[in-house]
């Protein structure tokens, strides 16, 4: 996890948990969860691109 | 986009699961009924309904293998012929179909070997053919098994998965969910109490900044793979 998505993550937890309605409250868990993705689906492209960009086949 | 939900359940009031899902609702563009509410079923009115909708949710805990009674007299009443596809005009063509059920059994009981040892989708073919006849999209469906063994963490993960069963473009790709959750944040935001809408406006920025990386990634991939196929 990156630093930017730890910060986003507590910032969302402590949003989350100060929302006294169940459904509100939810959603800021449930973007949690997207924002992990967003992080796991960077590194992946980005782990794509760096793969593609230097593969032995190009030289 | 305007989302119908039709509830089928005999006792309402003394279903925890249909309270929960109610009380889940997104605030704008459903429209939900109770189908066993109606003392008689207007079928003008219902044919309206369906007809200004863009997605059609029917929602029923598994009786049986199926949906209680009521749905099945509601379609037998409000699905004509003529209506579906007898003047080969297809009102319903292109909206999308989708079922929201629970189950008093497992996940896992739905599946060859399992105790049930049918999955649901097989044993709701009936709702995916009419969706055929009707050429409707059909959505793949939202099980909500064993929702009285739920614990906090679950319930609210369904709270929002719901919504977006019922809000969020159709398919379920990482793409339209952070368009979902762009367009909700902004709601969200503006509900928030004054010293939280400054966190909350930080973390959309933040957000979009992620949205527009990944695209912008995506992006040049595909200018890597095109130049591979050369």
């Amino acid at each position: 996890m990156t630093e930017e998505t730890k910060w986003l993550t507590e910032q969302l937890d402590r949003l989350a948990q100060q929302q006294p309605d169940f459904t509100n409250r939810a959603f800021w868990l449930a973007l949690e969860r997207v924002v992990a993705e967003q992080d796991r689906r960077t590194e992946q492209l980005g782990g794509e691109v760096d793969g593609r960009t230097w593969s032995p086949d190009r030289w | 986009m305007t989302t119908l939900v039709l509830v089928s359940h005999p006792e309402l009031a003394d279903s925890s699961t249909q309270q929960f899902l109610k009380a889940s609702l997104p605030k704008t563009d459903v429209v939900w009924e109770h189908i066993e509410s109606q003392s008689t079923i207007d079928i003008e009115k219902e044919q309206h309904q369906l007809r200004a909708a863009d997605r059609i949710i029917l929602q029923f805990p598994l009786y049986w293998y199926t949906a209680p009674a009521g749905l099945k007299q509601w379609e037998d009443t409000v699905l004509t012929r003529n209506f579906v596809y007898g003047d080969r005009r297809y009102p319903l063509a292109g909206k999308e179909l989708g079922l929201v059920v629970s189950t008093g059994m497992p996940a896992t009981a739905f599946q060859r070997g399992g105790t049930e040892g049918f999955s649901l989708d097989a044993l709701l073919t009936p709702f995916a053919a009419l969706a055929q006849r009707a050429r409707m999209v059909w959505l793949p469906t939202l099980a909500i098994p064993q929702f009285g063994y739920l614990e906090e963490p679950e319930k609210l993960r369904l709270v929002t998965d719901y919504q977006r069963y019922l809000t969020q473009t159709y398919p379920d790709s990482l793409a339209n969910r952070q368009v979902w959750f762009a367009e909700q944040l902004a709601k969200q935001i503006a509900q928030l109490p004054a010293d939280q809408r400054v966190t909350g406006r930080m973390l959309a920025d933040q957000f979009d900044q992620r949205r527009t990386a990944i695209s912008d990634l995506q992006g040049t991939l595909a200018m890597i793979k095109e130049q591979e196929d050369d």
